[in-house]
């Protein structure tokens, strides 16, 4: 991921996103789903993370 | 010194002072500057919200808020609302001058600092009505700690929004990446700013 205006741009669409989501969930049920909920869109989000990292690092040709 | 270079036949200029400093292929200085500097900012909310997490899960009070405190949890969203479009604004900005679109850059930047402003306005009118202070028990402490930071760092980026729209109505920047990077970079920032405030209102206002 090149770092630029526009790259960080789309992460603020999906930040919003999934703000709005918890903010939904939280809404509809409980504070705790809602905090169930963001837990659980950080973690996939922490595993996409790691992904792209494992990812970009074995396209430059470094260690797996 | 002068005459060795003469004879070696070198119509370079001379270098003075110390060598150039190595720089990465891969990411221009001012990105990564803005880079290291919002990771750290990260670093400086994580301790706040660390704190919040302590008082209100370790702590546990009965309540929370704690009774008789209400947070403003509408005007807030509002507010909200009004700083996620200002991110679309300086993304617009961006985007016209990387067309060459000079007065789409200048009206993204003028509307993007208009946004900011009524966001940090509408944050002190927040403070002035929300009935209780940052002494008023540990939860007044951390929300205004939390969203007092916040605030700073909103006022920090309409200082850059100034200067680069003081800039921009000069005419300093053009098409190429390399000549708005006074541009790029407060953008960066903003959106840094728009997330951290995306996630503040998630835990203190919606949670």
């Amino acid at each position: 991921m090149k770092i630029s205006e526009q790259a960080v741009f789309r992460w603020v669409v999906i930040v919003a996103l999934a703000a709005a989501s918890i903010a939904a969930v939280t809404l509809l049920t409980t504070p705790l789903v809602g905090a169930l909920w963001a837990l659980a869109l950080v973690l996939a989000g922490a595993w996409h993370a790691y992904r792209w990292w494992r990812r970009r690092g074995a396209a430059a040709g470094g260690p797996r | 010194m002068e005459s060795a270079t003469v004879a070696l036949g070198h119509a370079h200029e001379e270098h003075h002072g110390p060598p150039e400093a190595n720089q990465s292929s891969r990411i221009d200085r001012q990105t990564l500057g803005i880079l290291l500097f919002i990771i750290s900012e990260v670093m400086l909310f994580g301790a706040f919200f660390a704190s919040y997490f302590f008082l209100r899960v370790v702590v546990h009070p009965p309540t929370w808020p704690p009774h008789p405190y209400e947070l403003p949890v509408a005007v807030a969203g509002v507010n909200t609302a009004i700083l996620v479009s200002s991110s679309f604004t300086i993304h617009y900005a961006l985007e016209a001058i990387r067309r060459g679109n000079r007065k789409g850059l200048k009206l993204g930047l003028v509307l993007t600092w208009l946004l900011g402003a009524t966001f940090l306005f509408i944050q002190v009118n927040e403070y002035v009505h929300i009935g209780f202070s940052a002494r008023d028990l540990a939860f007044g402490s951390i929300f205004y700690g939390l969203t007092g930071l916040h605030g700073a760092h909103v006022f920090v980026g309409l200082c850059l929004l100034s200067f680069a729209t003081i800039r921009a109505f000069r005419g300093h920047f053009g098409r190429d990446p390399e000549k708005h990077l006074g541009v790029e970079v407060p953008g960066i920032y903003w959106h840094f700013v728009d997330v951290m405030w995306l996630i503040v209102y998630t835990a203190v206002y919606i949670l």
